[in-house]
């Protein structure tokens, strides 16, 4: 069952609403999970196990909030991420949008890139992979 | 173990904001069992330490009239730092709306400076009276009880160290 | 007072459900602070009672060798006030499954057929969140009084609620 763009952001507005306890209108698509909303780490498991079950999805531990990334001298120096890191980066967050980052890439902005937006970029691209 | 979670009001801005401590000491019982050789305070008691600095501005707001308060619903509870024997808990509960039975508030715990926790907080408040037709004896006794508790823990003080409106 | 809020299982699905009993009585000495002359089982004792019983639920995935403590309570919503002499039972539901990184609960508090609360938490492991902890020995979250009281090593034999016979 395709579901429309609109239908995906309401069903994450509403697992971002009962797992961040912010007001509907908070959740607009610029709106970073972490900085705007004040997810903290703890709600960003809540935030997988809703959306798993409001769109029966599994979703891999890291896919959409990817949280070992960082570890590898790979791919981060003097708190930037190298041409490498950010090719990782692109590999597993395809939903993401890495433009602005790449100008800049310090490590602790990543977690400015988790907005609304990406999830609900997310689940439109895990939606129809699942679909074959 | 006394079930009283506000040791001292330190700031008062009636239907506003109320800043209150609660000390944690290992004279406290239940630590042992919370955790046996690490004791921390427990999750739930940060809430009520919450809950009940909140109570203190809902009884400010209606001159103790109201004599049973109690939590209704905490949203969004998250943890931080633990709080340790021989730490304070200072708890900041900001009012979001005052109402005649209900009231939601904002409310942090800090120790040592850190978020210990956060919450949001819908207290309802009325009278054994309203649920106990025999009640009223005990709502006057119980609004006798609060008024002596608020002089215990500095609540005069704190009320009397707002700036008087001109 | 011992910092214990349930009193017995009486059903447990290992990694989906378990079901606690509460018993609430007047020799409990905070029934005397909350409130003076008017006793009403505490609200967040008994957000307490239901992370305690979900607590169980979800370290017996790891056979109680994780330190599981409460991350977050998502909701807790209370409808009716609970006094002395009545039993609450408290139901922990699993949502979705038990993870290394974590596990969320529904829970519901019962009376009888009365809704007493409605309450959502989520666990994490202690090693994985918060503060560092000193090392130390053994799992003093799932320490030995608490597994003795609860009688936490007869937890499988409880099952599944006895299915009705066939007509």
């Amino acid at each position: 069952m395709a579901l429309s763009h609109d239908e995906i952001t309401d069903k994450v507005r509403e697992a971002l609403v009962d797992a961040l306890g912010v007001d509907e209108d908070e959740v607009t698509p610029e709106a970073r999970i972490g900085a705007d909303l004040g997810a903290e780490s703890i709600d960003y498991l809540d935030i997988v196990f809703r959306l798993e079950k409001a769109f029966n999805i599994k979703i891999p531990r890291g896919d959409l909030f990817p949280d070992n990334i960082l570890q590898s001298e790979e791919f981060v120096q003097d708190g930037k991420m190298t041409a490498k890191g950010i090719e990782e980066l692109k590999t597993r967050l395809p939903h993401a949008n890495l433009s602005a980052f790449e100008k800049d890439p310090k490590v602790d902005d990543i977690a400015d890139l988790f907005t609304v937006d990406m999830i609900v970029r997310y689940i439109d691209l895990k939606l129809g992979q699942d679909a074959g | 173990m006394k079930f009283y979670l506000v040791d001292h009001i330190q700031e008062l801005e009636p239907s506003d904001r109320i800043v209150a401590v609660k000390n944690l000491t290992l004279a406290e019982e239940y630590l042992a069992d919370h955790f046996p050789d690490y004791p921390v305070m427990p999750g739930v008691l940060m809430i009520e330490a919450l809950v009940q600095s909140a109570a203190w501005l809902v009884r400010v707001a209606n001159d103790f009239d109201q004599t049973l308060i109690l939590l209704k619903e905490a949203r969004n509870v998250r943890y931080g730092t633990f709080v340790r024997p021989g730490e304070r808990l200072v708890m900041e509960v900001t009012a979001k709306t005052i109402g005649p039975t209900e009231s939601t508030f904002q409310a942090v715990g800090r120790c040592e400076g850190k978020k210990a926790v956060q919450a949001k907080l819908v207290l309802e408040h009325g009278l054994v009276a309203d649920e106990d037709p025999t009640g009223e004896a005990i709502d006057a006794s119980l609004r006798s009880f609060w008024r002596k508790r608020f002089n215990l823990i500095g609540g005069p003080r704190a009320l009397g160290d707002r700036p008087e409106e001109s | 007072m011992r910092w214990i809020w349930i009193d017995r299982f009486t059903e447990f699905e290992r990694g989906r459900r378990a079901v606690a009993v509460k018993a609430v009585t007047m020799a409990e000495e905070h029934l005397h602070d909350h409130v003076p002359g008017y006793p009403l089982h505490p609200p967040t004792l008994m957000i307490e009672g239901m992370a305690q019983t979900a607590g169980v639920l979800v370290g017996d995935v790891f056979d109680f060798n994780e330190k599981v403590i409460l991350a977050k309570v998502t909701r807790a919503t209370f409808h009716t006030h609970v006094r002395p002499g009545e039993l609450i039972h408290f139901e922990a539901v699993v949502r979705g499954e038990v993870r290394p990184e974590g596990a969320a609960i529904t829970g519901r508090i019962t009376r009888g057929t009365d809704l007493v609360a409605d309450i959502e938490l989520m666990f994490a492991h202690l090693d994985q969140s918060r503060d560092p902890v000193e090392p130390g020995d053994g799992n003093f979250v799932f320490n030995e009084d608490f597994i003795r009281m609860l009688r936490m090593r007869s937890l499988r034999n409880l099952g599944q609620p006895a299915p009705t016979p066939d007509a």
